[in-house]
């Protein structure tokens, strides 16, 4: 059964947007990410013009960001305030996000710029992820005990001015750090289409240091107010929002997130890890590919006349 | 005689004068069928050309730059119709003159599109104000490579077998519109050739439009995109927090 997209306006097989849902929203459940970066390169693939897939994404990360916050809020695993803070750097970001974004397909690099964006971040966190999980794997096979995490907070955190309490997280930091890193989430979600979770949680448990409960459910709402923004920025400066193809995703995703979730009771948190840390690894090394590659048709059409 | 003979003509008509694109559209054959009249029995060629509403043309080309393939800058081709078909009984070359095909522009080799040659001034060789085109010598790559992809996409064809003669002046053709054919006002020319130059011609117009909830939500995010943007991501919040409520475990 094919459906016609009226923003992408391109027809594509309903049943298999909504199976592509399912699928990346369990991977996204059972590993506690948002999927965008698994996500927007399949619709990619599937012929959706890029500049659609990617502003369509933020309709669909912030609703399945909003499916999941309320659970942890319920658990009080949100940090407002930080969540705030961030999401003030968020916006910003998304501003100079959607910006860049439509200088860039006018200048006919935004596919470009996307593909270095995904080859960078994704096999730099795939790589250290990987490199983590696949030594907490080995330690506990030999019986080693985990190194115990490293309490001492980074000086440089602490020198900054404009400090700022954090009760939930148990912080007495400067907001600088937090505002630049939820800017720079902002601009990345906004020419990437993610959310972002996975920048975002690496560094609000390694920079930040956060503690682990709260991290989650903190990076969620920072997520949900930036691609709420970025969604509305994409539709109201580049028309790019596809709203039948975002609830076509929905469809699948919530249902695929909620047995994620139950799925990942069964493994253990490092060998979830491991596999995350593969995927993420190959989506980057395959969105880049291309870059290393000969074309087989040297020339590409822009879409329309606005890129 | 001759001389009081009713000139030669042509007639055509379409199944359908509108193709409405809703959300089962995957494209749309539609098929022209018209009749030759011709009282002296003379040779007579049908050559018809499908222009779609005019869409400019936006291509980079990859150049490799450090070891990595990039974009050049776009070149943008005006004049190139949205959809573009030619079709006559048989090759266009053998019915009539390149002057002729040209003037009409049927045929792919014909379509007037041109790139607005980019042009800057330049100081070459202690020669001030020499004017070069940005594209120079590639012209025709890639023009042909516009064609080429126009093609691949569907929105380009020329078939010199186009044109089948079921009976004696009857004929039929189709025009095959893919689901990324542009919306708006199609023009067929549909055109009897006798020694080489157009003896009679009739116009047909086609329109492809969006309806229903396609065309409701088309025009609201292109016309008021603010409020589309807002009431879209409303709904994506509202779901979201609906499926929460949903699957919620207590």
């Amino acid at each position: 059964m094919d459906i016609y997209l009226p923003i992408a306006e391109v027809s594509v097989n309903a049943p298999l947007l909504v199976a592509l849902g399912l699928a990346v929203g369990f991977v996204s459940g059972m590993f506690g990410i948002g999927g965008g970066f698994l996500m927007t390169p399949m619709l990619v693939f599937l012929g959706i013009p890029p500049a659609v897939a990617v502003a369509s994404m933020s309709n669909h990360v912030a609703a399945s960001s909003m499916s999941s916050v309320i659970a942890y809020g319920r658990r009080r695993a949100v940090d407002v305030r930080m969540g705030a803070v961030l999401a003030a750097g968020g916006i910003v970001g998304a501003f100079l996000g959607v910006e860049l974004f439509r200088l860039l397909r006018l200048l006919g690099q935004a596919d470009l710029v996307v593909a270095v964006s995904y080859l960078l971040f994704l096999s730099v966190i795939g790589g250290l992820m990987l490199i983590e999980s696949l030594g907490a794997i080995l330690r506990r096979r030999r019986g080693e005990p985990q190194p115990a995490r490293r309490d001492r907070r980074p000086p440089w955190l602490y020198g900054l001015p404009l400090k700022m309490r954090f009760p939930r997280s148990r912080l007495y930091i400067s907001v600088i750090p937090p505002l630049l890193l939820g800017a720079f989430v902002g601009v990345l979600s906004a020419i990437m289409g993610v959310g972002g979770g996975f920048i975002l949680v690496p560094a609000m448990v390694y920079v930040l240091r956060m503690p682990a409960g709260v991290v989650v459910g903190t990076s969620l709402l920072q997520i949900i107010i930036t691609t709420a923004l970025i969604g509305v920025l994409q539709a109201g400066r580049n028309q790019t929002v596809d709203v039948v193809l975002a609830t076509l995703l929905l469809v699948g995703g919530i249902v695929g997130a909620q047995y994620g979730a139950r799925a990942s009771a069964r493994f253990r948190a490092e060998e979830l890890r491991a596999v995350l840390a593969l995927i993420v690894l190959l989506v980057g090394l395959r969105m880049g590919l291309g870059l290393f590659i000969a074309p087989d048709e040297p020339f590409i059409l822009m879409q329309g006349a606005a890129g | 005689m001759a001389v009081d003979a009713p000139p030669a003509a042509i007639s055509a008509a379409l199944t359908e004068t509108t193709v409405q694109v809703s959300s089962d559209f995957r494209g749309a054959r539609i098929v022209l069928y018209g009749a030759v009249f011709e009282p002296q029995g003379a040779a007579s060629d049908v050559v018809i050309i499908v222009r779609g509403p005019e869409q400019p043309v936006r291509i980079a080309r990859k150049m490799r730059v450090a070891g990595l393939w990039l974009n050049s800058r776009p070149v943008v081709f005006r004049g190139a119709p949205g959809f573009y078909m030619a079709a006559s009984n048989r090759p266009l070359d053998d019915i009539a003159n390149f002057g002729v095909l040209r003037r009409l522009g049927a045929g792919i080799d014909h379509l007037p599109i041109s790139a607005p040659a980019e042009q800057r001034v330049e100081t070459r060789y202690g020669v001030r104000n020499v004017v070069v085109s940005s594209l120079g010598a590639d012209y025709y790559d890639w023009r042909r490579a516009v064609v080429r992809l126009k093609e691949k996409a569907g929105l380009y064809d020329e078939d010199e077998r186009g044109v089948r003669f079921v009976d004696r002046g009857l004929f039929r053709a189709e025009i095959a519109l893919p689901a990324g054919a542009p919306t708006g006002v199609y023009r067929a020319d549909i055109l009897l050739f006798q020694d080489g130059r157009p003896a009679s011609r009739r116009v047909r117009t086609l329109t492809v439009e969006k309806v229903g909830l396609e065309r409701t939500l088309y025009l609201w995010a292109h016309n008021r995109p603010w409020s589309y943007g807002l009431a879209s991501m409303a709904f994506a919040l509202a779901a979201g927090w609906a499926a929460s409520a949903a699957f919620r475990r207590d």
